[in-house]
């Protein structure tokens, strides 16, 4: 008897240890892009305020950081890539298990998808659409514990059985991880594992410089009422509406198809009929189609930034949402929202691109820019740079002109100086110094100040061939953060 | 239910504590009762011809043993009439439903022969006919032998329903290593190998000869691990619960030649053909010419066996050939030998013989795997056409494995190689590691529920009916 109560004990030892084991290989080999993006969410969930839902729009567009650091509001940026709505609507189910928002803002993008299973779909998708559409799933699904309510979500977002079984156990499909391992799989194990530092958003830092137009749908009458996203729509509304959450509809901009507008026509009428607000940023103008959008689908940090504030505006007008700044408690949301500006700057300032560098310095706060073209710089024909420049200037300037062109951007005073031609800026101030600017001939024109006027920061030997240059200075201190050179070939930008 | 599936896991542990738990002499119908749901889970409709194949081979050897009398050396016939009769029944039964063209009956192949088997050995007196209803059906159920062997014999399996052993803790123990040890075979190897073949197979012309080559070589492994994995399962867990199966595999590429290779691989069913074909033909005791024609009688019939495409019939005459050349040839290699004074133990010459036995086995798995006879021999020539930079430019890792998958592949054949090597000198790594102190045999079976868990192939997409023999 006693070598059998032994033999027992031994093998439950032997269980516990094997599943140890077979538990620590899960942590190490499932994907982390689910717990990378969620992580902030688990650890601060009774912070939140307010939840962001809907496709891979929205993890591009709102970003929760410039939502603190503009109006102290916290948030959450739950979109998942490919997320339709019934996804999106699941996503809301389980967050809400482990908080509790004042106000949950949905897009709606892809309103009009009317297809109840992702790895059904319908006729008009390809394999490859549906495996890809489970794949980013995964990103929705991945980090909820299995319980009744992921049993029901995967039950009613995938059909096939067997494929079901991989999102009630990711080991199911992460097991062959094992040849892709990198250092942060492994130190999941301890909880030092990487994670989004935006709060579910992810940045994107291109821009899509030929954005299509296309045409508005005959009718403002929408999809008709009847597609599966906008059955999901409802039930979002219905069960915020239920639980006292206020409800924000969005249609973010983007590059948007005809079908696209129909969407933003239902999601209007759903709207009126729940009397909830409807913020189509499509028609608002907020984010600059030319300048804001990484691609045709989804905005770049800088449409995100102006984005976020536009809905933060909204959030305010509900007025549930208190203004955390300056309390202790939310110094981690503080601290990311500094870091944010931080690298926005910092890749703005490294950016082989000088689209990128100029796109993100119009926007900055804290940094000030000086921006010179040679006469003759294909640059003045070029009507995207046009674009970018007139975004710090407002002024028509740059259409009229064919150099040379200098503009120099005082984040302190907030002024904007130009002069074109033979035009000379004479004793402007700033917080880099007092500037003075003479164009003398075409490879030679001074830029000094009175603080250093030796100096003359616009001519370089080693540099002569190159027509734009861009100098960035500190706003606080005027200390020079750099110094780009471009050379322009057609459109075409080479940094030097 | 398949032996890969987590059902079957999870179901194992609680059939094994049922049947520790329930008196001995009950055992046989609980393992019956997990018999009838296993195959039930499998295939319902094919429930029905296993149950008609089991009520054929009960009462036939019923009758067999009542028209025989008691004692009596001699059969009437009347015995041979109904043996004929439902042998006939039995074979054109399994030839009618495994082609599928009514329905299909899966382990059909397997359970007939163990049916057939048991009622020669009544009719020879050999083994009782069983009385109890109950056991005979256990006996061609068994599941853990249903699907794909080993194909047993009454005369082993039968006293064990009625006299079962008890299950300790170093029974549970070598269970448990040989199960760990089949999925290892099976999930880790074999499914690996099976996808770089079944990409080249699948179009040998589009391949580097090389690649073909070494495709071929991998088959041969993959059928191997493939079906040692699942004896090794059927067998580990039939111990668990206390059940002693035969060994169906003895390290069968380290046979010096073809006979011994027979003696090595599938024991079970070249016992049988032994026993119920070869031996009633007259063996080798009727002339040499007889016994020529006799061993291409049952290689052909384990041909057939194996499927109706002509490949299978080419396969098994082909070991046949290999066996009638090695027989004719033998008085001048025995004669090079001398000539040359070769030293027959010299571990070169072993390991020589031992190559080129397993060269002749890997040309014979071409025509197995091949779908077709022009398709086999395209990757024959195929594989004599020497490519060697696959090995450099990348293409040997563009056939489906990866190269980390590609070198796991090629550490478990080493594995598998030295743990043959090993089984063959006599050394039983099971009975050595159950024999080391508990934290080395703790290691040893967590590695190997590691590497099967991380390593092996399976999840999302995985087939887990895809055992080479369920086809069978």
């Amino acid at each position: 008897m006693k070598i059998r109560f032994v033999n027992i004990l031994k093998v439950l030892a032997f269980t516990c240890v094997a599943s140890l084991c077979v538990y620590g290989a899960t942590v190490v080999l499932r994907d982390k892009d689910s717990e990378y993006k969620y992580a902030d969410f688990f650890d601060r969930a009774d912070q939140i305020d307010v939840l962001f839902i809907g496709s891979s729009h929205v993890i591009n567009a709102i970003n929760p950081v410039v939502l603190y650091g503009e109006q102290g509001i916290t948030s959450y940026n739950m979109g998942g890539h490919g997320s339709i709505m019934q996804s999106t609507y699941w996503e809301l189910m389980e967050a809400l298990q482990y908080c509790n928002p004042k106000c949950v803002v949905v897009d709606t993008y892809m309103l009009q998808k009317d297809y109840k299973y992702l790895d059904e779909m319908n006729d008009d998708y390809s394999d490859e659409d549906r495996a890809s559409s489970i794949a980013q799933l995964h990103l929705n699904m991945d980090c909820w514990p299995l319980n009744k309510l992921k049993v029901a979500a995967v039950n009613d977002l995938i059909k096939d059985e067997e494929i079901r079984k991989q999102f009630y156990e990711p080991f199911y499909v992460y097991h062959h991880r094992w040849d892709v391992l990198k250092s942060n799989d492994y130190k999941t194990l301890t909880g030092d594992g990487d994670r989004n530092h935006f709060f579910g958003a992810e940045m994107r830092y291109g821009i899509e410089l030929t954005p299509g137009i296309y045409p508005n749908p005959e009718d403002d009458n929408g999809l008709g009422g009847d597609t599966i996203g906008e059955e999901y729509l409802r039930k979002i509304i219905d069960e915020c509406q239920g639980r006292g959450i206020d409800v924000i509809v969005t249609f973010l901009t983007c590059s948007a198809s005809t079908d696209d507008k129909r969407a933003v026509d239902s999601a209007r009428i759903i709207c009126d009929e729940y009397d909830v607000p409807f913020v189509n940023m499509q028609e608002m103008g907020v984010v600059d189609l030319y300048t804001d959008l990484n691609d045709t689908g989804h905005m770049n940090a800088n449409g995100a930034i102006k984005a976020t504030k536009c809905i933060g505006e909204a959030i305010a007008e509900l007025g549930k949402c208190q203004d955390h700044r300056g309390d202790p408690a939310y110094d981690y949301w503080q601290q990311r929202a500094e870091k944010f500006y931080g690298e926005i700057y910092d890749i703005a300032l490294s950016s082989d691109s000088v689209y990128q560098e100029l796109n993100y310095l119009a926007g900055a706060d804290s940094v000030g820019t000086i921006l010179y073209i040679n006469d003759g710089s294909q640059a003045f024909g070029d009507n995207e740079m046009q674009r970018l420049i007139h975004n710090f200037t407002v002024t028509p300037t740059i259409y009229h002109t064919d150099g040379p062109y200098i503009m120099i951007y005082d984040p302190v005073s907030k002024k904007v100086y130009e002069a074109s031609g033979t035009e000379v800026l004479d004793g402007i101030d700033t917080s880099f110094g007092t500037i003075h600017y003479q164009p003398v001939e075409h490879l030679f024109r001074l830029l000094y100040t009175d603080e250093d006027p030796e100096t003359n920061l616009l001519y370089d030997d080693a540099k002569i061939d190159y027509d734009i240059q861009i100098i960035t200075y500190d706003a606080e201190s005027g200390e020079i953060l750099s110094h780009n050179y471009f050379k322009s070939y057609g459109s075409n930008y080479t940094k030097g | 239910m398949q032996f890969v599936s987590f059902a079957f896991l999870l179901l194992l542990p609680v059939a094994a504590i049922i049947n520790f738990i329930i008196p001995r002499k009950f055992r046989y119908i609980w393992l019956l009762v997990i018999s009838i749901a296993f195959y039930l889970s499998i295939d319902l409709k094919a429930a029905a011809v296993m149950a008609g194949t089991i009520v054929v081979t009960y009462i036939s050897a019923l009758l067999i043993d009542k028209v025989s009398g008691e004692g009596s050396e001699k059969r009437p016939k009347s015995a041979l009439v109904i043996l004929a009769v439902s042998v006939i029944l039995e074979i054109a039964a399994m030839l009618i439903f495994r082609s599928g063209k009514i329905m299909g009956a899966i382990g059909i192949s397997f359970y007939m022969l163990k049916s057939v088997g048991y009622l020669v050995d009544v009719y020879r007196g050999d083994v009782a006919a069983e009385k109890n209803f109950c056991k005979l059906a256990l006996f061609v159920s068994f599941f853990t032998q249903v699907i794909s062997g080993p194909i047993e014999r009454a005369g082993n399996m039968l006293p064990q329903f009625s006299y079962p052993v008890t299950v300790d803790f170093d029974r549970m123990r070598d269970g448990f290593l040989q199960i760990l040890w089949g999925y290892f075979l099976k999930l880790v190897i074999a499914d690996r190998l099976a996808i770089f073949v079944n990409n080249v197979y699948d179009d040998p012309a589009l391949v580097g000869g090389t690649i073909v080559a070494i495709a071929t070589f991998f088959y041969s492994f993959e059928i191997y691990c493939d079906f040692a994995g699942y004896s090794a399962i059927a067998i580990g867990v039939s111990r668990i619960l206390g059940i002693d199966v035969m060994k169906n595999f003895d390290s069968p590429y380290m046979a010096k030649s073809i006979a011994e290779f027979w003696r090595r691989w599938h024991i079970s069913l070249s016992t049988w053909l032994r026993d119920y074909i070869y031996i009633p033909l007259g063996g080798n005791r009727k002339g040499t010419v007889r016994k020529y024609l006799n061993v291409l009688i049952v290689f052909a019939v384990s041909g057939i066996w194996h499927g109706s495409a002509l490949t299978f019939l080419v396969w098994g005459l082909l070991h046949a050939l290999y066996q009638i050349i090695g027989f004719i040839t033998m008085p001048v290699r025995d004669k090079i030998v001398a000539v040359l004074k070769i030293d027959r133990e010299g571990l070169s010459h072993r390991t020589v013989k031992t190559i080129v036995t397993f060269l002749l086995v890997n040309l014979a798995w071409v025509f197995f795997r091949a779908p077709t006879l022009e398709q086999a021999i395209l990757i024959i020539k195929r594989s004599f056409e020497f490519t060697p930079w696959v090995f450099t430019d990348g293409g040997l890792f563009m056939m489906g494995l990866s190269q980390g998958s590609f070198n796991v592949g090629i550490a478990g054949i080493a594995l598998l190689i030295t743990m043959d090597i090993l089984a063959f000198n006599g050394v039983e790594i099971r009975d050595r590691i159950i024999r080391q102190a508990i934290w080395y045999r703790w290691i040893i079976m967590i590695a190997g529920i590691l590497a099967i868990s991380i390593f092996g192939i399976w999840g999302a997409g995985y087939n887990a009916s895809s055992f080479i023999y369920q086809q069978f």
